[in-house]
């Protein structure tokens, strides 16, 4: 009950369909630097993980303990958000989804989908239930990625994962004629689904730039909890 | 011994397993002339390093029990404990700690603050120990001092401070530059004992300001005077600088970071020369003990010679001559001949030999005075006693004892077998407080209790060795406990009348589970139960924990409250009331949905990067929950909570999963509900269990 509750206050649900987030193969959130694309990743994976889904969280920045306190902060502001919740029901709660979340913090360099192979490999080979989704936090996409996006959607097909990535824009840079950023114009036929924060104001506007029919609404934001107005 | 108390230090050495305490130990025995030849640990002359004295620790690499020893530097006694590194031995850091008055903690610099630095840390914040840091292993590819000090920051929330800066590191590391003295320092000779001293650099003068001043603003909190001569632009003395250094490190605000290679002999004077300048002597702490006559008071014991003697036994040994008491006399004296009194036991002692241990070489002396280190020969006593003079009934604070998590059987072959068997096991137990033993009633096997695989393996080792008592060891068994996971009434009354005086009682309540392991309520009005009676009912719910009725483990976690009941003026006794609890648990146990819960034990892995996703797949194979997996340069740190059940031959798996280029630490963490399909499979076990013992 509580579960469901917390997942219809999510921001995602409002924003993009919570049911087919697990079910696209690459989805996106971009923003410049601080506006918070890692808060809307977390509360994407936080609503696969309320719906009893694995999820893991790849930070090429952040290290182990700062993804944890990424995911209670986040959850503690869903919870706080309904209003009175028994509070040892809440911890209860957190404690069964903090179970199915895997937090692995790499240096950018070191960033090697392998790693991440490997790990998924032992799920297959010990019969568990694989991971839904798969967030990675941190990449470059300035670079070109072509490669590592390659063997990225082959981990998606053969594991039947999802990956949402974070990706940086910059504020100097204006919009290319199909208003998407750059750095998501050089690779969106790779992408599902994408969402586009921006400030406004002193409230943030989210932009779909991609999510089947419901492509280019607009939302706007309270920035501390990332709730839509 | 040093009878001014200024010029005594006692301390210990605390690190991480292979981080290199037992090596520094050594090099400081060495240029203290305790030793006059340097063994290696892992020693290819076979001879192995000195504080490793247990013939298991030279063996393995790794020191097991912490041997004391002293020596002198700059006229001051140092009295040093050298402890474990394994988490399994947790309970040896532990009593040291609590004798120590200060610590050095070695870090690797290559390999940083590492989880058994994070777990010493914790306990040298529950016992308040100042401590200095040494970043050691300069010499090591991959060398990175200044890393290791931002780990310590941020790992473990020190104000660490570095008192030095390398000169080279890596195979370059020629030896440091002192940032109060404003020196640089060689070490020359066969073993480095030939100290240099030099001008700083041109190369390194920048750097070495630059962190002084860094330096100088940090230790600036730690006193006015240094404060105003900095914003005075006067110079600044040393001793004025080391002073506040030493104030910092007293309150444990300020953590001064040294470093070297032990192995490669440089550095390590400095080091001492520090332990000297900036780790607290006796007096500089307060001890506290209890006063048993006066109502427990908490007494500060003073460093005073003629004051009643308060001593703490803190290990125990097995020598050729008898049984070995460590003890650290915190107030008065213990004098050879002089009567001293066990605070537990109530027993008068007169100690006939006392000793100064230099690992397991001794030295006798007349008599041990408050604040130092000594050991006493043939005192009937266990781990964790007090000593005081006859006047007073003082024991220090009880130490923070851990509950066992895993048991072992033992069966000796033949009879020798089984008394030697006995004898060391009764030694260990009174060595160890984390080590248990008892006979089981319904098997007869002899039960070990202990804190991992590792610790029953090595007693189990011992007693082969020392004892030869040759016994074959049974499967590993895993604590389980049971509780209740709703709250249940009940109402029960015994009523028996069979001839003779009857048995009446009658109790009504309910039972609920609770975080503490057991808890009474008493809310019985009118005196439905007599006064005296309730003291018998919580003694028939307290017999029902031993041994719970789903699967006979121990139950924890419930809270019993009574409200209503009925006595009978001739019938009703102690007994009656005993049974009838017992009755009334057993009616609401069942109805409280019991479960079995399994100890779970906090995993950290270290293991290079490239084998990062398989050690996590082995976590996964384990029923385990990984926390979050961290890259640390070439190494990544996997943190997870896995079962114990479990965790039993990881070590092997994790060795040829990894090249054996891995390693991990297990220490317990919680008892967590097992999930229903193990659970099914615990109570088929412990059916055939029983089945076989009914045979």
């Amino acid at each position: 009950m509580l579960k469901q509750d917390l997942i219809n206050r999510s921001p995602v649900c409002k924003i993009l369909n919570p049911d087919t987030i697990s079910q696209v193969k690459f989805g996106a959130v971009l923003s410049r630097a601080g506006v918070g694309k890692t808060q809307f990743l977390v509360q994407i994976a936080l609503t696969r993980l309320l719906n009893n889904e694995k999820t893991i969280h790849v930070s090429l920045s952040d290290s182990m303990e700062k993804i944890n306190l990424r995911y209670m902060d986040s959850f503690n502001k869903l919870v706080d958000s309904i209003g009175y919740v028994d509070p040892q029901k809440a911890k209860r709660l957190w404690e069964d989804i903090n179970r199915l979340k895997l937090g692995i913090a790499y240096n950018e360099a070191s960033f090697d989908p392998k790693k991440i192979t490997d790990y998924l490999n032992s799920f297959k080979k010990n019969s568990n239930e694989l991971p839904s989704i798969l967030v990675i936090d941190g990449l470059n996409f300035d670079n070109d990625l072509s490669d590592l996006l390659a063997q990225l959607e082959k981990i998606s097909d053969t594991f039947n994962i999802s990956i949402w990535f974070s990706m940086k824009t910059h504020r100097e840079e204006s919009l290319c004629a199909d208003g998407y950023p750059k750095q998501f114009e050089n690779v969106k036929d790779r992408f599902e689904k994408a969402l586009f924060l921006n400030p406004k104001d002193d409230k943030i506007e989210a932009m779909v730039l991609k999510n089947g029919e419901d492509a280019d609404r607009k939302y706007l934001l309270d920035p501390a909890t990332m709730m839509p107005e | 011994m040093e009878r001014d108390l200024k010029s005594v230090r006692n301390i210990g050495i605390s690190a991480h397993i292979d981080s290199g305490k037992t090596t520094l130990t050594e090099r400081i025995l060495f240029y203290t002339d305790r030793i006059h030849k340097i063994n290696e640990v892992r020693g290819k002359d076979g001879t192995g390093a000195i504080m490793d004295s247990m013939e298991l620790e030279k063996e393995r690499g790794i020191t097991i029990a912490s041997a004391a020893t002293y020596c002198r530097w700059r006229n001051h006694d140092i009295n040093i404990i050298d402890t474990p590194g394994h988490v399994d031995f947790t309970v040896e850091v532990e009593r040291s700690l609590r004798v120590l008055d200060g610590v050095i903690l070695i870090l690797c610099s290559v390999s940083g603050v590492q989880s058994q630095s994070i777990t010493v840390d914790q306990q040298m914040k529950r016992y308040e120990v100042p401590c200095m840091a040494f970043i050691n292993k300069c010499d090591r590819s991959g060398a990175n001092p200044f890393k290791v000090i931002e780990q310590l920051k941020e790992k473990l929330g020190h104000n660490a401070v570095p008192m030095q800066i390398p000169i080279g590191l890596e195979q370059d590391h020629e030896g440091v530059i002192d940032l109060v003295k404003m020196k640089a320092y060689y070490f020359e000779g066969d073993n480095g004992e030939k100290v240099v001293v030099k001008d700083i650099p041109e190369n390194l003068a920048e750097e070495a300001l630059k962190v002084r001043e860094d330096m100088l603003d940090k230790v600036s909190e730690f006193s006015d005077e240094l404060t105003d001569a900095i914003l005075e632009e006067q110079e600044i003395s040393e001793e004025l600088l080391m002073h506040a250094i030493r104030q910092g490190t007293l309150e444990r605000k300020l953590t001064p970071v040294f470093l070297g290679s032990a192995y490669k002999n440089k550095a390590v004077q400095p080091a001492m020369d520090a332990v000297i300048d900036y780790l607290p002597s006796p007096v500089d702490i307060d001890n506290e003990a209890i006063n048993i006559n006066n109502n427990e008071e908490t007494v500060i014991l003073k460093s005073e010679f003629d004051f009643p003697t308060v001593a703490l036994a803190f290990k125990l040994d097995d020598g050729q001559y008898g049984q070995l008491t460590y003890v650290r006399v915190y107030q008065g004296c213990i004098t050879k001949g002089n009567i001293i009194i066990n605070t537990r036991t109530g027993k008068k002692i007169r100690p006939g030999r006392l000793i100064r241990m230099h690992s397991s070489e001794m030295e006798e002396v007349e008599e041990i005075p408050a604040g130092h280190i000594g050991a006493m020969f043939g005192v009937d006593c266990v781990s964790g006693d007090t000593f005081t003079a006859p006047d007073i009934n003082y024991t220090m604070l009880a130490m923070h004892v851990m509950e066992p998590v895993i048991s072992l059987s033992l069966k000796p072959v033949d009879n020798k077998s089984e008394i030697a068997m006995s004898k060391a096991l009764n030694r260990f137990t009174k060595e160890d407080p984390t080590f248990k033993t008892h006979v089981d009633q319904e098997t007869g096997e002899t039960i070990i209790q202990g804190m991992g695989e590792l610790h029953l393996d090595v007693y189990v080792e011992r007693m082969r060795r020392e004892y030869n008592a040759n016994v074959e060891i049974g499967k590993p068994r895993v604590a389980y406990r049971e509780t209740i996971t709703r709250k249940a009434d009940f109402n029960y009354t015994h009523k028996k009348q069979t001839g003779g005086a009857g048995q009446y009682g009658r109790i009504a309540g309910f039972i609920e589970p609770c975080d503490e392991d057991f808890e009474f309520n008493n809310k019985i009005t009118g005196g439905k139960i007599p006064t005296q009676y309730i003291p018998s009912c919580e003694k028939g719910f307290q017999n029902c924990m031993e041994k719970g009725p789903k699967l006979e483990f121990p139950v924890t976690g419930i809270k019993i409250t009574i409200q209503d009941g009925a006595y009978h003026s001739v019938d009703s006794s102690e007994m009656a009331f005993v049974a009838a609890a017992r009755g009334a648990f057993l009616e609401a146990y069942n109805k409280a949905k019991p479960v079995i819960k399994e100890p779970i034990m906090k995993v950290v892995i270290e293991t290079p990067n490239e084998f990062q996703g398989a050690c996590m797949g082995l976590i996964n194979q384990r029923r385990g929950i990984i926390e979050g997996s961290q890259e640390e340069g070439v190494m990544s740190v996997i943190e997870a909570t896995v079962p114990l059940s479990d965790m039993f031959g990881f070590s092997t798996v994790l060795r040829s999963g990894t090249q054996g280029k891995a390693q991990f630490t297990m220490e317990f963490s919680s008892y967590k509900k097992v999930p229903q399909s193990i659970a099914e499979e615990i109570f088929k076990k412990k059916q055939e269990e029983k089945t076989n013992s009914k045979k």
